[in-house]
């Protein structure tokens, strides 16, 4: 029998190979997908630390359900909605361990953003790609988690609002009003940030 | 300070986010198409949207490939392994499945010793069965008027002798 070529492999052959105890096989898999599953991660979680465990974490529960996986979506999403789930889980973790502050409390309600007036003037324009990336990172940066999840989950992940409240255990209308807020707080953020500058 | 209801306002982004029925999406087009100020907040969550589009974050695991692996491989060895484990075969079956075939080649070798013993032997004696070996299910038949012995096993012998009287003798004719 020919001996796998693990690096010119393409995923579902190592997906196979690794279902069948083959650890070389899925330390490929690990090595093509780690930055995206660790960005995906650090997106959500805004700590370096946090986002190494999780990813790992994510890594091995991959390897203990790998039986589970069908192939009904890539292995590359099938992963990554691992690690989106042990992420929301730590947020819940972590948000029952702190004291609800009153901004957080208005955050949920919609908070002042809901009555601010459209900004018309499209801030990100005629930014350089490095710039713009500067930018809407820190603006992530200062929303708060529940915010950031929902946004990192629509825009990033493309997943639709029933999928969302699925994964956050929470109403689709909480859903629609966290990324409403989320957009807004960051377009007002990004505004911020240019007429700073 | 606006004036659409957060109800209007979720609604023109579940519209934008291609979220809302085909009847309701025609509702919402034509409400936008009439009101400044839908048009104006239609116009910031698009731009938003296409700036995080443009987003690509550059976000690299800060740890060289192999230490990354390292604790991932760690914890994979510590935790069950990726596929059920081979059916285990127990001490009891793997010396049974070598002790019947021994056990059977031995009883045939007996009874070729007895049937050799008996060539000769005087007629007018009971025909007899007996059980013998009775873990490896052999027995033999021996028919003295006859000067002849028969034997014969059965597999898998625990279950033939659970199954059956003990067939220790037969009625004499």
């Amino acid at each position: 029998m020919a001996e796998l070529e693990y690096s010119s492999a393409d995923d579902r052959v190592l997906v196979g190979a690794a279902q069948k105890g083959d650890t070389d096989a899925f330390e490929e898999l690990v090595a093509r997908h780690r930055d995206k599953i660790y960005a995906r991660a650090f997106s959500m979680m805004r700590n370096e630390d946090e986002a190494i465990d999780l990813s790992q974490e994510a890594w091995v529960k991959g390897w203990q359900r790998l039986a589970q996986f069908q192939g009904e979506s890539s292995f590359a999403t099938w992963i990554t909605r691992i690690v989106i789930n042990l992420c929301l889980d730590e947020l819940r973790k972590q948000k029952r361990r702190r004291t609800e502050s009153i901004e957080e409390l208005d955050e949920e309600a919609g908070g002042v953003e809901r009555q601010m007036p459209a900004i018309t003037t499209n801030p990100t324009e005629r930014l350089e790609r490095g710039e713009l990336r500067q930018r809407i990172d820190r603006a992530l940066q200062q929303l708060s988690h529940e915010h950031r999840s929902v946004l990192v989950l629509h825009e990033f992940e493309e997943m639709e609002y029933k999928e969302i409240a699925k994964a956050m255990d929470c109403s689709i209308g909480t859903v629609m009003s966290r990324l409403f807020y989320a957009r807004r707080k960051l377009a007002a953020l990004l505004a911020d940030l240019k007429s700073e500058k | 300070m606006t004036s659409m209801t957060e109800e209007q306002q979720l609604r023109l982004q579940a519209f934008l986010d291609a979220e809302l029925p085909e009847k309701d999406a025609r509702e919402v087009a034509a409400w936008l198409a009439g009101d400044a100020e839908a048009t104006r907040l239609a116009g910031e969550l698009r731009n938003t949207r296409r700036a995080l589009a443009d987003f690509k974050p550059e976000w690299r695991v800060p740890e060289s490939r192999e230490f990354y692996w390292s604790k991932i491989k760690r914890e994979m060895d510590k935790s069950a392994p990726v596929q059920a484990p081979a059916q285990s075969v127990s001490l009891f079956t793997l010396l049974r499945r070598i002790l019947v075939p021994l056990g059977a080649v031995a009883v045939l070798a007996l009874a070729g010793i007895i049937t050799l013993h008996q060539v000769g032997a005087p007629a007018g004696h009971p025909v007899q069965v007996n059980a013998i070996l009775a873990d490896a299910g052999g027995y033999t038949y021996r028919d003295e008027a006859q000067g002849m012995t028969v034997v014969w096993l059965s597999y898998p012998a625990e279950k033939k002798l659970a199954d059956s009287p003990s067939p220790d003798t037969l009625p004499q004719k």
